[in-house]
């Protein structure tokens, strides 16, 4: 609780981060902050060719399938393995001044969570496109599947950032592990073409209902299943419960093994 | 009321000997993850009233600024406790999350942030900060347009700017030319008398004497002593310098054992043939740092303190040196002029005399033998000085002139400044 309150009060200093690290991201660049909009765009051309020209998945609107799966999935993996290496990257500041240490991963998650909402006026504009007709209550339950998403990716960030001051591999073996976990997850195909004996191994996967949630709004338009939602929720608050308790105990000696 | 109170805090830090940092090496060279803990707070204790000033000083590694960490907590301590009321401000990393492409306006917040301001309390304190920096005309350029100067002085100005009830500082107060430092310890003066706390580590006794009511001395991980800072600094001080002396020493030692063994490895090896080299050698000498005909050569130089008997390089302003140069003579010199010249180390000429210019006399030297001066009441201020030793000929050809000779320090107990202290008396 106590530490909820301190985070809370540097609250500023989350926001001073994330913009920092927004503005500076594209800072000398000629196109600047277009490329928040290209990137995801380019993506959605690359694999529009792959997926509907060369390999063919008998998946209607194949390219919007994947990418409102694929553009969640992005914020989610660039939040656990580009901030597993946070604290390391900001080590000069964990050093030298005082502060709630869980500032730095959230304010990483967030500034990843920004961009993918950036990302999302290009699935809109996608969506729109596509003559797909959304579910009102659906397109109102997004910002709660959103929400879910972000509470789960800061506590996983929490305890791979944490970890990884002790044990630098993590950066790397995260790097595999995230990977597998893409596959494992159904941002590629529907989760109906999962075998039987190994939906036991998806129904611990806490990204299923998440990535599934998004695709029922954006894809199918429909409003997503309260079980679906609920399932997403409560895995949510688990992570981010074990991500603080992890963090609370490995942060007292960061600045020692850092 | 006392707003800081540390009881017996001990911590250690593991010293590893070869850490593997990666999965591989730890399991791999698990032997190697040896470690040693190394205890550099042995059990601390003290308080700190509101409002009072106080400064820790003491060598490097004495402790002092680990003590510092575990007051902000930026580390914890492992055992003892540390208890702090009030808001908490460290002047520790000056311009914490600056960037480079954004504008001292932008910075100022993101600086600011991390201290924990929330941004209306920026906002009510950005004119101050800015009018504090002096950088009115520059606010809204880049930082990376700004001479590290100006960098300081923004970064400062955010820091000192937080209205902590205690304000914790680690060697900074170096920032930006004379007169901003002026203006940062008026404005801690300033900050103190509106009763907010500050404790200052620093290895410049004057900053703590102008701001302090207390010193503690930290010596290896304990408190050596406190009271207020006159009359702990002149004990320090002398702590300081004869620990110089005793790093010198056992450099020196060090140093004479090495010629040593080169000599006789060089003895051994060579044989009968480089005799007569060496003998030839001795004849003229020409090294960088020394020339002369090499009729006699200057073997050994000593300094010692009045009493004569005990060997030193390091003395207190005002104190008396006894310079002692023993010689080797080779052939007869006739008319022989002794002289010494005092440098400082960064070149400047301090002094000069031989015995020619004292109108003494000229003497013959046939054999080995000493010449001693005695340098009473040496006034220089502290710093490292170098001997130049030269034994001439009558008529000033150099027979060993030997430049850069022999190294001594003066430390001192007060903090006047200049070159020399010039005796004197106030009157008002």
């Amino acid at each position: 609780m106590e530490t909820i309150k301190e985070i809370y009060n540097y609250r500023h200093m989350i926001y001073s981060l994330v913009r920092r690290d927004l503005r500076g991201r594209y800072k000398a660049s000629v196109l600047g902050f277009l490329w928040t909009f290209i990137n995801p765009l380019l993506q959605l051309v690359v694999y529009t060719i792959v997926f509907s020209v060369i390999l063919k998945s008998g998946i209607d609107k194949y390219y919007l399938f994947l990418f409102v799966a694929l553009v969640p999935w992005i914020f989610f993996q660039a939040s656990i393995s580009g901030g597993s290496s946070s604290i390391i990257a900001q080590q000069d500041l964990v050093k030298k001044i005082y502060f709630p240490r869980e500032v730095i991963p959230i304010s990483y998650v967030t500034s990843c969570f920004v961009n993918m909402l950036f990302s999302f006026i290009i699935i809109f504009i996608v969506v729109a496109l596509s003559g797909v007709k959304l579910n009102f209550i659906g397109v109102l339950c997004l910002p709660i599947i959103m929400i879910v998403e972000y509470i789960m990716a800061i506590g996983f960030a929490l305890i791979a950032s944490a970890v990884t001051v002790y044990f630098r591999d993590l950066e790397h073996i995260l790097g595999i592990v995230t990977m597998a976990w893409m596959y494992l997850t159904p941002i590629m195909y529907p989760i109906d073409m999962v075998p039987e004996n190994l939906r036991k191994v998806f129904a611990i996967n806490p990204m299923v209902p998440i990535i599934n949630a998004y695709r029922d709004v954006l894809y199918y338009g429909q409003i997503p299943h309260l079980n679906t939602l609920l399932n997403g929720f409560v895995l949510g608050i688990i992570s981010l419960l074990v991500g603080v308790l992890v963090f609370g105990k490995l942060k007292r000696h960061f600045a020692e093994e850092l | 009321m006392s707003v800081i109170s540390i009881k017996d805090i001990e911590k250690k830090f593991k010293v590893y000997y070869d850490k593997g940092q990666t999965f591989k090496e730890r399991l791999l060279f698990r032997n190697r993850n040896h470690y040693e803990e190394r205890l550099v707070l042995k059990g601390i204790s003290f308080q700190v009233e509101k409002g009072q000033a106080i400064g820790l000083i003491g060598e490097n590694g004495s402790g002092k600024s680990t003590l510092l960490k575990l007051m902000t907590r930026i580390m914890y301590p492992d055992k003892g406790s540390i208890e702090i009321k009030g808001r908490v401000s460290s002047l520790i990393e000056l311009g914490a999350g600056f960037h480079p492409d954004m504008s001292g306006r932008e910075n100022i917040y993101t600086n600011a942030s991390i201290f924990g301001l929330t941004k209306k309390e920026v906002d009510s304190r950005i004119k101050d900060i800015i009018e504090f920096s002096e950088l009115e005309e520059f606010i809204d350029n880049p930082v990376r347009t700004y001479s590290s100067g100006m960098y300081m002085r923004l970064a400062f100005s955010v820091a000192i700017n937080v209205d902590a009830d205690i304000l914790l500082i680690d060697e900074i107060l170096a920032v930006g030319d004379v007169n901003f430092q002026a203006k940062c310890f008026n404005k801690l003066r300033e900050i103190k008398s509106k009763g907010t706390t500050i404790v200052i580590v620093s290895h410049s006794l004057g900053q703590i004497e102008q701001i302090c009511d207390r010193t503690i001395w930290i010596q290896d991980g304990l408190i050596k002593a406190e009271g207020s800072p006159r009359t702990i600094h002149p004990e320090y001080m002398d702590f300081m310098g004869q620990k110089r002396q005793e790093i010198i020493d056992r450099q020196e030692s060090k140093k004479e054992k090495r010629a040593e063994q080169k000599n006789e490895t060089e003895n051994n090896h060579n044989s009968v043939e480089t005799i007569s080299l060496k003998e030839s050698k001795k004849a003229v000498i020409s090294e960088s740092k020394r020339w002369g005909n090499g009729k006699a050569r200057i073997s050994k130089i000593e300094t010692f303190g009045v009493d004569d008997k005990t060997k030193k390089n390091v003395f207190k302003t005002g104190e008396s040196i006894k310079l002692r140069v023993d010689y080797i003579v080779k052939e007869k010199i006739i008319g022989t002029v002794f002289g010494i010249a005092v440098y400082r180390s960064d070149g400047l000429h301090c002094y000069g005399v031989n015995t020619k210019i004292d109108k003494l006399n000229e003497v013959d030297i046939i054999n080995d033998g000493t010449f001693e001066i005695l340098l009473e009441n040496v006034n220089l201020l502290p710093g490292e000085y170098i001997f130049d030793i030269a034994i001439e000929c009558g008529d000033g050809i150099p027979v060993d002139y030997y430049r850069e000779a022999h190294t001594f320090q003066i430390y001192s107990t007060t903090n006047d400044v200049g070159i020399v202290r010039i005796q004197h008396k106030w009157s008002y």
